[in-house]
């Protein structure tokens, strides 16, 4: 068993059983392995876009500080400190344990913690420092093009985020440059803020569309089976009874081979046809054709008539809304006592609302109130309809 | 002659009658002009003496609400006379019915289709429910299209004014694939909510472009829409297990609409879910479903104008489609000039024909009767 193992049991750390069980994975120098052999999570490191971070891992690793080379020690895992040295953990274990110390690389004095080392990505680790600078930059110089009003200033402002990239990553004036970022990051604090929010909201859009579209392709996907698993069973079951024909009846064999062709090429043409419409049926979103027909839905040119904005009403009936107002204790008549103590309450299951019944009463009283006497008859004189409909109505 | 015979014939006058549209279980149907204006309109001879009461109880119904209501999306009463001893009834003439603008394919329905449909339906009910009627037979064939694009509510031969507190009315209303759960239960008092439930199903219906909740029976209705909706809980809709007709139907879980209507907003689904309310005085009501956000955001509800219709796709089809439309469905040439073509057109896109030529029978004097019965 690995010593490394019982190094982390010494410590009073949780050794997990079958944790090294993965014999051969040494041999595979291509594919990232993470073989933790310390129980510190460490973070960081360079996130693809799935989310992971790939480890960088090759046969030549050795730790330039205890020398243990993967030769010796396959479990080895280098990581990478903020003044971008390689380690490996027991090194950073031995060295970080009981808390910051200075980097053990000659002619480098940058105090360390333990948890800000992080794992290797990138071979090159000048690769690996330029991709942590940019993206830290990144986050604090997110303007864009939109926030500025020419193309001239747009580019200063880039060449500016430039110059700084390049400064911290070549390790150039390097309290000037911290200073420019500072000063950057007080001015600008609202629009940053505000851009985060942007790139947030662009992602979640993206990422709903994304889940859209696959649940699209396994809508057609379950259906494309389904049709497969339909057909398939239909041609059994005429199998089937083509050979009981056979079987049972007494004409030419020939004949019924043939009748038998016939049905199903038929079948199968009805089959094609009916799948059509079904798809137009149950694929209104994604139907190819469907989509042919919005456009052409979409490109009519009929927009002469603009489309209105919604008004709830087009007539103004609710001039009689302010006559009254319901008390809300409701109202003591015979009427509707029976639906006030409905005990079983048949009458509020169903949805009766005693408070309609006494919105129509009250709304009947005082609907005439403001309407002005008959004079205006005579002015405006009515159609002939009109004046019959009260003979009518009296018939 | 007296004074109300002559009336009664002066006003006969002004309506021509022309060939017969169709036929329903209590009317005839026949178009019509105005004679001063030559104005379209639909008369509607309702059978009398066939009934052991005289009329038809819904030819009164019908009469005594339309006469009542005058608004935009409502299917308008011009006249009402006799003749010999029929009653005939004057309405608006309408060329097609919003089912059959849901069934033909070759239509595209936009959201904002879908918006102004909905707010002109819901402005048409608010209006009968503002004037306390309950229409309780809302299906998209009783939403005709006017040729401008306008949605009339018509086909009061169901409807009655709220009842009176205290005061039963019958829960065998509505066509089942629109009735809420109050009445399959059995609830003999109930309000406008019911309206509104039969509203939602034809939104989802709009969506889906086939019926939502459609049961075989009943029963199979309730267990379809717990199906869709899940069970409903004592908390969700207290009392139901009460009612008279209630049966459990089963237990089944809760699914997001979302997963359903996957390209609906989600304003369109909150409105959606709450006409679909289990309880009913929780259910929006009509006043309140046009304050509602869906109707305010981006697209603005299409201009009735700009509205898919099925005439105008039967315009530009040669006349000889015409002519074969015209012998397969045997009623005369100028029956409703969208009828035709959408039979061709259900014939074009779906493959079984026989299926698809009785049907196309079948709604076709399903819907003269809608379109003149209103």
């Amino acid at each position: 068993m690995s010593s490394k193992s019982n190094y982390g049991w010494l410590q009073g750390r949780t050794v997990k059983k079958g944790s090294h069980s993965s014999s051969n994975s040494h041999t595979r120098s291509t594919t990232p392995q993470v073989q933790s052999t310390s129980s510190t999570i460490f973070g960081g490191g360079i996130k693809d876009p799935s989310g992971r971070t790939s480890e960088y891992f090759s046969m030549d690793d050795q730790c330039p500080v205890c020398k243990s080379d993967r030769y010796l020690n396959p479990k080895l895992r280098l990581l990478v400190s903020t003044c971008y040295h390689k380690m490996c953990e027991s090194c950073i274990d031995r060295l970080f344990t009981l808390g910051p110390a200075p980097c053990p690389i000659p002619d480098c004095k940058t105090v360390l913690r333990k948890l800000a080392f992080s794992p290797q990505t990138f071979e090159d680790l000048g690769v690996e420092k330029e991709v942590a600078v940019r993206r830290r930059i990144a986050k604090e110089f997110n303007k864009r093009a939109e926030d500025f009003d020419d193309l001239r200033s747009y580019n200063d402002y880039l060449e500016e985020v430039e110059d700084i990239a390049f400064n911290l990553i070549n390790g150039i004036d390097i309290e000037a440059t911290e200073a420019r970022i500072k000063a950057y990051k007080a001015a600008n604090a609202a629009l940053t803020s505000l851009n985060l929010q942007r790139e947030e909201a662009e992602a979640l859009a993206l990422k709903e569309q994304e889940e859209l579209d696959r649940r699209e392709r396994e809508a057609r996907a379950s259906q494309l089976a389904q049709q497969e698993q339909q057909e398939r069973e239909e041609r059994l079951r005429e199998e089937q009874e083509l050979i009981n024909k056979l079987e049972t009846s007494q004409k030419d064999a020939h004949k019924i081979v043939a009748k038998s062709r016939n049905a199903a090429a038929k079948r199968s043409s009805a089959r094609a046809a009916s799948s059509n419409t079904t798809s137009g049926l149950l694929g209104m979103s994604f139907g190819a054709d469907y989509a042919k027909l919005l456009k052409t839905r979409t490109n009519k040119v009929n927009n002469n008539v603009p489309d209105e904005p919604h008004v709830p009403f087009q007539d103004n009936y609710y001039a009689y809304d302010d006559l009254f107002t319901l008390r809300p204790e409701g109202y003591d008549d015979i009427f509707s006592e029976a639906v006030r103590k409905d005990r079983e309450g048949i009458m509020r299951a169903g949805g009766y609302r005693v408070e309609e019944a006494w919105n129509r009463a009250l709304l009947s009283a005082v609907a005439g109130m403001d309407v002005f006497p008959l004079s205006g008859l005579d002015s405006e004189p009515q159609p002939s309809g009109e004046d019959g409909d009260v003979v009518m109505e009296s018939v | 002659m007296d004074a109300v015979e002559r009336e009664n014939f002066a006003r006969q006058k002004r309506w021509a009658k022309e060939q017969k549209v169709g036929e329903g279980t209590y009317a005839v149907v026949y178009r019509g002009r105005e004679v001063s204006t030559g104005r379209r309109v639909a008369i509607k001879k309702i059978k009398v003496g066939q009934f052991k009461d005289g009329l038809d109880m819904s030819a009164i119904r019908e009469v005594k609400y339309l006469r009542e209501l005058k608004h935009p999306n409502v299917i308008e009463l011009l006249d009402v006379f006799s003749s010999k001893t029929n009653l005939n009834l004057v309405l608006e003439f309408l060329d097609s019915d919003l089912e059959m603008i849901i069934k033909d394919r070759s239509l595209v329905f936009l959201p904002a289709d879908i918006k102004s449909w909905m707010a002109m339906t819901f402005r048409g009910l608010e209006f009968c429910h503002r004037n306390f009627i309950l229409h309780r037979d809302l299906k998209p064939n009783n939403l005709l299209i006017a040729s401008d694009g306008q949605l009339k509510i018509a086909d009061f031969g169901l409807a009655r004014d709220f009842a009176d507190p205290g005061y039963k009315m019958t829960c065998q209303v509505i066509t089942r694939w629109y009735r809420p759960p109050e009445l399959l239960f059995g609830s003999r008092y109930y309000s406008s909510a019911v309206d509104i439930w039969s509203v939602g199903c034809i939104f989802a219906e709009l969506m889906l472009r086939t019926p939502y909740l459609a049961g075989e029976s009943d029963m199979d209705q309730l267990k379809t829409i717990f199906r869709a909706l899940g069970t409903p809980t004592e908390q969700e809709w207290p009392g139901h297990t009460k009612l008279p007709d209630y049966v459990p139907v089963g237990q089944f879980p809760k699914t997001p609409l979302r997963d359903l209507f996957t390209a609906a907003s989600a304003d369109t689904l909150n409105l959606l879910s709450k006409c679909l309310l289990y309880e009913p005085r929780k259910r929006i009501s009509a006043s309140e479903a046009l304050h509602h956000p869906y109707f305010f955001a981006i697209p603005h509800p299409s201009h009735p104008s700009k509205l898919p219709k099925c005439s105008t796709q039967m315009a530009p089809r040669p006349l000889e489609e015409v002519d074969g439309n015209v012998d397969m469905t045997s009623a005369g040439p100028g029956v409703k000039a969208a009828a035709p073509s959408k039979g061709k057109l259900k014939r074009k896109l779906t493959s079984p024909m026989e299926e698809s030529r009785a049907r196309s029978i079948a709604r076709k004097l399903d819907f003269t009767k809608q379109a003149n019965s209103p």
